[in-house]
């Protein structure tokens, strides 16, 4: 026993720092040496840095196309703990662009297959999920326990929700955006700079802005804004190089540029300004003039049931009106739909006849939504929204019309 | 001058992502773009003459708040949208 405790002891004085983290960072094996090489020959990582990022915690706020590269890289590169927030499923159009994903994947939960996936890419980092909806009940317990956040999400109320747990933890945000073929990236941290509120104190009003569900994003592009969110999160905790604290980085896939500008704290943010008026988290969907209760009743009462609009088509009542755009006419329609794309429908007013029954519909139910509060302010008053859209229609109705 | 248009407004430019449009001042410039693109100015501007709080003019990379801010033929106009998508 005695002899034991002498040749541990002779081992910890003799073996290097790495081995034992008798130096207060961890230690780390031989496997993760080799691993690990080529960032250990970079002067500006070397071991020192590699053992400063298994020290590290990253929350990764979102499993989709933003948070899928960057889980993957941030396992890769040796971040010792990175928590992962999200309660979705995997589905095939996730595939495109959300590259932790694969066939094996479908059905199952994103947090199931990330944690397998990235336990195969690197079983020296540790992968904590948490399955939930990130909400102002349970953001600051979560966020608490990580260095850095990074904002992957697709939804404006948890882009203000994780901006303002932030800036109240003082933790950097590290943020990206993306649209069709367009990104937004930056790193917010209101101890040296701007927060998001800063940028843009208020959402777009809910409905103006097509979700990428509806708009289409190139699969390409959250990997690149994405992979830019990971190389900034890797320099603040390396604490290497210019990070895009107080600078928005802008690009465009199809001009292939990339743009710059400068972002300054505003004075007067209700978060992190002179005078703070925000001092919690609020509700961020009321924020977001997404009042979920009256905006959803208020919906509900037009919409109508993909199976209750067959029927009604079978007694041969009601027009159906598609306000798609005409590509995605070509991909699947319903059967006697007129197509007015929801852009012209305005000029092309005089093609309806408000004492007849309209029934509007798009891919998931948005746009026609919007269609629908259009027709409503140009005096229509009969008006219905296929709920769920030609995606319903194909799942509860008619499985020949090909979803996408 | 060149103006960078963010993609939730391409809608208005025939999808085009830098346009041309003069004026002195930003406040003229998007009485320009608003000839040119009908309908685009209230997209960007509201009742009271504020830029809406979605959307940001940056004149030469700074950000302008100020319609009365005054432009040189050589400036370059970025106006920025914010993006949800993830």
């Amino acid at each position: 026993m005695g002899e034991d405790l002498d040749e541990k002891r002779s081992k910890t004085l003799t073996a290097p720092a790495w081995a034992t983290g008798a130096d207060g960072l961890p230690a780390v094996s031989r496997e993760e040496l080799l691993r690990y090489g080529r960032h250990l020959i970079l002067p500006e990582v070397g071991l020192r840095g590699q053992r400063r990022l298994k020290a590290s915690s990253v929350l990764v706020v979102g499993a989709g196309g933003l948070g899928s590269p960057l889980a993957l890289y941030l396992a890769a590169a040796g971040v010792g703990r990175i928590g992962i927030v999200d309660f979705d499923r995997v589905d095939e159009s996730n595939l495109q662009r959300q590259v932790l994903y694969g066939v094996s994947s479908l059905g199952r939960t994103k947090l199931e297959a990330a944690e397998a996936r990235l336990a195969d890419l690197n079983p020296h980092v540790q992968v904590e999920v948490h399955a939930a909806r990130l909400t102002s009940a349970n953001a600051l317990d979560l966020l608490r326990r990580y260095d850095v956040v990074a904002d992957g999400t697709d939804n404006f109320p948890t882009r203000y929700l994780v901006n303002d747990a932030c800036v109240l933890l003082g933790k950097p945000n590290v943020y990206g955006s993306i649209f069709r073929f367009e990104g937004q990236a930056s790193v917010f941290d209101t101890r040296r700079g701007p927060c998001y509120r800063c940028l843009y104190p208020q959402p777009p009003p809910p409905g103006l802005v097509p979700s990428c569900a509806e708009g289409g994003v190139l699969g390409v592009l959250p990997g690149v804004i994405g992979l830019i969110q990971g190389v900034e999160i890797l320099k603040l905790l390396l604490d290497l190089g210019e990070t895009l604290i107080g600078r928005l980085l802008l690009f465009d896939a199809l001009a292939m540029r990339f743009r710059e500008v400068r972002l300054d704290k505003d004075p007067a943010c209700p978060i992190c300004g002179e005078q703070p008026t925000i001092h919690e988290l609020i509700d961020y969907e009321a924020f977001c003039g997404l009042t979920p209760a009256s905006a959803a009743a208020d919906a509900e009462a037009f919409e109508i049931e993909p199976r209750e609009l067959a029927a009604a088509l079978e007694r041969g009542e009601g027009r159906l009106i598609d306000v798609r755009e005409p590509h995605e006419y070509e991909i699947a329609h319903i059967e006697g739909a007129r197509l007015i794309p929801l852009g012209r429908l305005t000029e092309r007013l005089g093609e309806l006849d408000s004492s007849e029954e309209i029934v509007l519909h798009c891919h998931t139910g948005e746009r026609s939504m919007r269609a629908l509060k259009l027709l409503r302010q140009s005096g229509f008053r009969k008006l219905k929204n296929l709920r769920g859209g030609i995606d319903a229609w194909s799942r509860e109705v008619d499985p020949e019309v090909p979803r996408y | 001058m060149k103006v960078f248009v963010p993609t939730p407004l391409r809608s208005y430019t025939g999808q085009q992502a830098c346009v041309e449009a003069q004026g002195a001042t930003v406040g003229e410039l998007l009485a320009d773009l608003n000839r040119r693109y009908p309908g685009m100015r209230f997209r960007m501007i509201d009742e009271q003459d504020t830029v809406r709080p979605h959307i940001r003019i940056f004149v030469n990379a700074e950000q302008v708040r100020d319609l009365g801010a005054p432009l040189g033929p050589a400036d370059e106009v970025q106006i920025l949208q914010a993006l949800s998508g993830g």
